[in-house]
């Protein structure tokens, strides 16, 4: 420790401190405008200059580190001096155009200028007069405006790993830019425009659309993807301006990406559903609440009066806790039945029921920051940047500061992939027995291949070698952790798989060593948080088994009611329906029709309805049959709480006032039970958060904020954490259920087989559904910022095969399977494998979906559906 | 600096790209040595080399550009086959460096730091090459020509191009 004054405040601070961080530990902030907390420093901008006041020197803050006996002056005025003079000397350049500039009221250089009242400048130059780079539809860059601190080139390299701009040119004529002067091209999280300490990068979107103190802020989480990323939504009028981030803020330290910051729009379109709809003669007409509520609930009455299961529910998992528990809890109790779905279905289910089988938790062992300290780093099946851009930041800090060994196994290069050790290819579906081999050679002892897998990674197009440096790593690493998703929650063999990672993790006891452990990538905001909460079939809220009559008792025994068994998801319940059991589907924001091929038939399914229930942001397919529409809020404009990856629980708040006559699912289901004469005991959704806490006191709101916040004129903030319950899941009871789990024999492995060999034909490709970095979900097509951004779907397919093909990005090409052919433009991408294509799913339309053959399939375990990739033959138009 | 359409433009493979990273070991310390290299076998650093040499390098694109453009001694545009650096340093200004200048520029009808049209020549005027007592003088790929006036420069860029003519085509123009 070392000891020093500030301003005659005695301290004291771990030596390597530098002055910054010790002046705001003894309470006085120093302004910066190149430093950021999270970065290295700069020492650029030489804004935060104090005084040593033994040697009358001034030195740098942000770059100096503290020395015994150190007497620090922060506001003497020889500090002033030195700070008035170089902002004279960055005033030189940069244009007091303040009133027109976007950045104007919110700009530490002009909190700056104004503090120390240096508007003129003593020095003479010409002023730089160059015209703004308007190259990008995103953002600006103004260079005139620039003062060269450099925060936005190192949050860029450091942070995001992207290296998207740098320094062009020297000496005056600097500027920040893209190379060749080219357009920006780069994943548009917008950290640069976030860090800029004047208005020399802005938004396009929004520009000269607002004045910043003119806006309200409202903190809440992101919900697009499961990141848990805390953001601020600036609103005027009841509408969304823009969406802005603050430094140190939430798990995210302040980043978030393109859909959270840019995607704000499709909320506030026109086409939002902004009133209930009945249908009356084939037409969906315009009602009121206080109509439509009395005619549902008499139909829903009459249809549940005539016994269990007759009813079938699906909620999104957009829906916050709070709306989940009341959504299972009305299905059950009210509607008695235990047809109940979420679209976590889809992937995550596949890894999910494993999960909790094994470990009784869906909350992980490990976080990001044990992602950032881990040494061996192994993900299956996932592009993190991509599904979960947060968890993608941790990942390629802990390859770039700590050397973490980063392994991917994928069909194609990610975003990581240029950090990765080894790339190994695997075509989908191989996951299972690809995880089977690697659990078998890891126990086998001898640490070498036996001559049977040696020959089904020939078979499966895997490199020997890589496949023996993981082997090896996995051996040696102290804190290993396994990362998992889209593509292997979504893969044939999913459940499968999911099987025997956990199997091969227990075995090499993963779940029990500090560091190591599972993280899992869900899809969206909530995913985690609706099956906590009860929302699908298997499952009441706390993750207590539904078909199991002792557990169930527990709940029946709250609720003082008896709840139905039996039930399923959504393959039971296009069963019960086309068997004419289930009479009436009510749909929170699920829509079967998107997914599902329309030649699979599942229209006439639906079609036997008596009533269908729609509660979603916009008319769909779905709501193109149903009989009631009823507008629901969007996620900007309700509250509740959302369960994060890694298991944090924090709140969404309304940011403005909900859209027309919306009302959040929770509220809609409240009013309607109470209607039909089955009221659930809450009079708010608030009332629902504190039943939850209560009953779940580790489900308590928690966060995990930076160390450092930074303040109006870049001064370092200390954030204090307060006390909350753990989020990650509890090691020990994970173990002892573990035990038991090891103690059954491994999961069969259906297809494929371990002896299948991948085929290679040519011009015949697997085709999967990827998630783009652009969009979340098919919502976000209706967001005008996300589709200026990416505004259409691209067939990627490997470079060297367009290549050989003579096809650019944007060329026609066929699509053809035996069930359908469509022509798709193409992206060329390096780093594919020879054999895979790949298709952003929010493009996959109904006309997408004829490729894939007329019968659904399931994963027959998870319920999950199965075949979502699909050999195609792809041939260039002539 | 004028663009010249009809400036041949060099095709250079990756595989040359590759072959000059590897003499020096890939190693990033070695990026301007690099740049330099291309630039002597080529005469300028066309962009399209400038993300293969990064990507042999492990260098981010963007960090390449910064580089190429921090250092006047790189060029981004082919230039031509003799590059006439005219001193403008003070005892070859008084000495009629500026009559020099404007001689050029009417004779070969270019502009400072342009090309001419048929690539032959760039001028370039720089602040002092040392040698003030041959002034006024200049230098041509590395020769130093003095005492010159302007009939005499007219009398060498005609001999330049003579000499030119004389030589069979090649690939590439050499810069130095």
């Amino acid at each position: 420790m070392v000891k020093l004054t500030v301003n005659g405040k005695e301290v004291e601070v771990p030596a390597g401190t530098t002055i910054l961080h010790a002046a705001s530990a003894a309470g006085f902030s120093i302004p910066t405008f190149c430093y950021n907390p999270r970065m290295d420093p700069a020492g650029s901008c030489r804004i935060c200059a104090v005084e040593l006041e033994d040697s009358k020197r001034t030195v740098m803050g942000c770059i100096t580190q503290v020395t015994e006996g150190m007497k620090v002056l922060t506001e003497s005025s020889k500090v002033h001096e030195a700070r008035k003079t170089n902002l004279e000397l960055l005033l030189l350049h940069h244009p007091l155009d303040c009133p027109v500039c976007d950045c104007g009221g919110e700009c530490p250089l002009q909190n700056m200028s104004f503090a120390y009242g240096g508007s003129d400048s003593r020095f003479e130059s010409h002023r730089n007069d160059e015209p703004e780079d308007m190259k990008s539809e995103v953002l600006v860059f103004n260079s005139n405006r620039c003062i060269l601190c450099g925060k936005c080139v190192r949050i860029c390299d450091e942070i995001q790993d992207v290296h998207a701009i740098g320094f062009i040119n020297r000496g005056f004529d600097t500027i920040i830019g893209p190379p060749l002067g080219k357009k920006l091209d780069c994943e548009f999280c917008g950290d640069c425009l976030e860090v800029c300490p004047t208005g020399a990068i802005t938004d396009r979107f929004v520009r000269y659309q607002f004045r910043p103190w003119q806006m309200e802020k409202t903190e809440t989480t992101c919900t697009s993807c499961s990141s848990g990323c805390r953001m601020v939504v600036d609103t005027e009028n009841e509408s969304i301006v823009r969406i802005s981030s603050r430094e140190g803020l939430g798990p995210n330290e302040g980043s978030i990406c393109v859909v959270g910051r840019f995607g704000f729009n499709g909320v506030q379109s026109k086409s939002r559903l902004e009133t209930p709809y009945v249908k009356k003669a084939q037409r969906l007409v315009p009602s009121t609440w206080d109509d439509v509520l009395p005619e549902l609930s008499t139909k829903l009455s009459a249809i549940v009066s005539r016994g269990e299961g007759r009813v079938a529910g699906l909620a999104s998992s957009r829906l916050p806790l709070e709306d989940a528990f009341i959504f299972q809890r009305f299905m059950r109790q009210a509607l008695k039945s235990n047809f109940l779905d979420t679209e976590a279905r889809q992937g995550l289910m596949n890894m999910a029921l494993p999960l909790v089988s094994a470990t009784g938790s869906l909350r992980p062992l490990v976080d990001h920051e044990d992602i950032v300290k881990a040494d061996l780093i192994v993900v299956l099946g996932a592009d993190p940047a991509v599904e979960s851009n947060i968890t993608g930041l941790a990942i390629k800090k802990a390859v770039r500061k700590n050397r973490a060994a980063l392994y991917l196994v994928h069909g194609r290069d990610v975003s990581i992939s240029s950090r990765a050790r080894e790339v190994i290819r695997l075509a989908p579906g191989y996951e299972a027995v690809f995880l089977r081999a690697l659990r078998e050679t890891l126990s086998s002892g001898t640490g070498d291949l036996s001559p049977e897998v040696r020959v089904r990674l020939d078979n499966w197009g895997v490199n020997p070698d890589a496949f023996l440096r993981l082997v090896s790593d996995v051996k040696s690493s102290k804190r290993t952790i396994f990362v998992t998703g889209r593509r292997f929650h979504r893969s044939d063999a999913a459940f499968e798989a999911s099987h025997e990672l956990i199997r091969l993790m227990g075995e090499r006891g993963l779940f029990a060593s500090e560091g190591s452990g599972l993280f899992v990538l869900p899809e969206s905001g909530n995913d985690l948080g609706v099956l906590m909460m009860g929302a699908s079939f298997e499952w009441l809220p706390g993750l207590l088994e539904a078909k199991n009559s002792e557990q169930r008792s527990v709940w029946e025994s709250h609720w003082n009611t008896k709840l139905p068994s039996g039930g399923g998801g959504l393959r039971e319940i296009l069963g019960g329906i086309e068997a004419g059991e289930i009479r009436a589907l009510i749909s929170f924001g699920v829509d079967p029709l998107r997914f599902l091929p329309d030649s699979a038939g599942v229209r006439k399914i639906l079609s036997k309805l008596e009533l269908i229930v729609v509660a979603d942001l916009f008319q769909g397919p779905l709501a193109d049959m149903a009989h009631y529409v009823l507008p629901a809020a969007s996620s900007f404009e309700r509250s509740g709480h959302v369960v994060s990856a890694e298991g944090f629980v924090q709140p969404v708040a309304a940011a403005m006032a909900p859209w027309g006559n919306a009302l959040a699912e929770g509220n809609m289901i409240l009013r309607l039970a109470a209607q039909m004469g089955r009221p659930l005991p809450f009079d708010s959704l608030e009332a629902v958060s504190a039943e939850i806490f209560r009953i779940f006191p580790d489900l308590r709101p928690s966060t995990r904020n930076a160390a450092y916040f930074q303040g109006k004129t870049g001064e370092i903030l200390l954030s204090i954490p307060s006390s909350q319950p753990p989020h990650k899941a509890e090691r020990e009871s994970v173990n002892s259920r573990m035990a038991d789990f090891l103690k059954q024999p491994p999961h069969s492995i259906a297809a494929p087989t371990p002896d299948d060999k991948v085929a290679k034909e040519e011009n015949t490709f697997v085709m999967t559904l990827s998630k783009s970095i652009n969009h979340a979900g098919t919502q976000t097509l209706l967001d005008s910022n996300l589709m200026t951004i990416e505004g259409e779907g691209l067939l990627r397919v490997p470079r060297q095969w367009a290549r050989k093909m003579k096809l650019k990005k944007g060329a026609c090409v066929s699509v053809s399977t035996p069930h359908g052919r469509i022509s798709l433009p193409i992206e060329p991408v390096s780093g594919m494998a020879d054999g895979e294509v790949h298709f952003p799913f929010h493009f996959a339309d109904a006309r997408f979906m004829e490729l894939f053959p007329g019968s659904v399939s399931f994963n027959v375990h998870s319920g999950a559906q199965s075949g979502q990739t699909i050999d195609v033959k792809v041939e260039p138009i002539a | 600096m004028a663009h010249n359409d009809n400036a041949a433009t060099i095709n250079i493979t990756d595989e040359e790209i590759d072959h000059i990273c590897e003499e020096f070991g890939n190693r990033e310390g070695a990026v301007v040595q690099i740049l330099q290299t291309i630039q002597d076998k080529y005469g300028y650093v066309p962009a399209e080399v400038l993300e293969r040499v990064g990507e042999d390098l492990g260098i981010p694109h963007s960090k390449m550009f910064g580089v190429l453009t921090f250092y006047s001694q790189f060029y981004r545009e082919p230039r031509g086959k003799f590059i006439l650096k005219v001193c403008v340093g003070t005892a070859c200004h008084v000495r009629g460096a500026g009559l020099l200048v404007d001689k050029i520029k009417e004779n070969l009808h270019i502009e400072e730091g342009e090309n001419t049209e048929d690539m032959m020549f760039t001028l370039e005027p720089v602040s002092c090459l040392g040698s003030c007592a041959l002034a006024p003088m200049a230098m041509v790929n590395g020769n130093t020509y003095g005492k010159l006036s302007g009939d005499k420069m007219v009398d060498l860029l005609k001999q330049f191009r003579e000499e030119s003519a004389g030589e069979p085509e090649t690939e590439a123009s050499p810069a130095s």
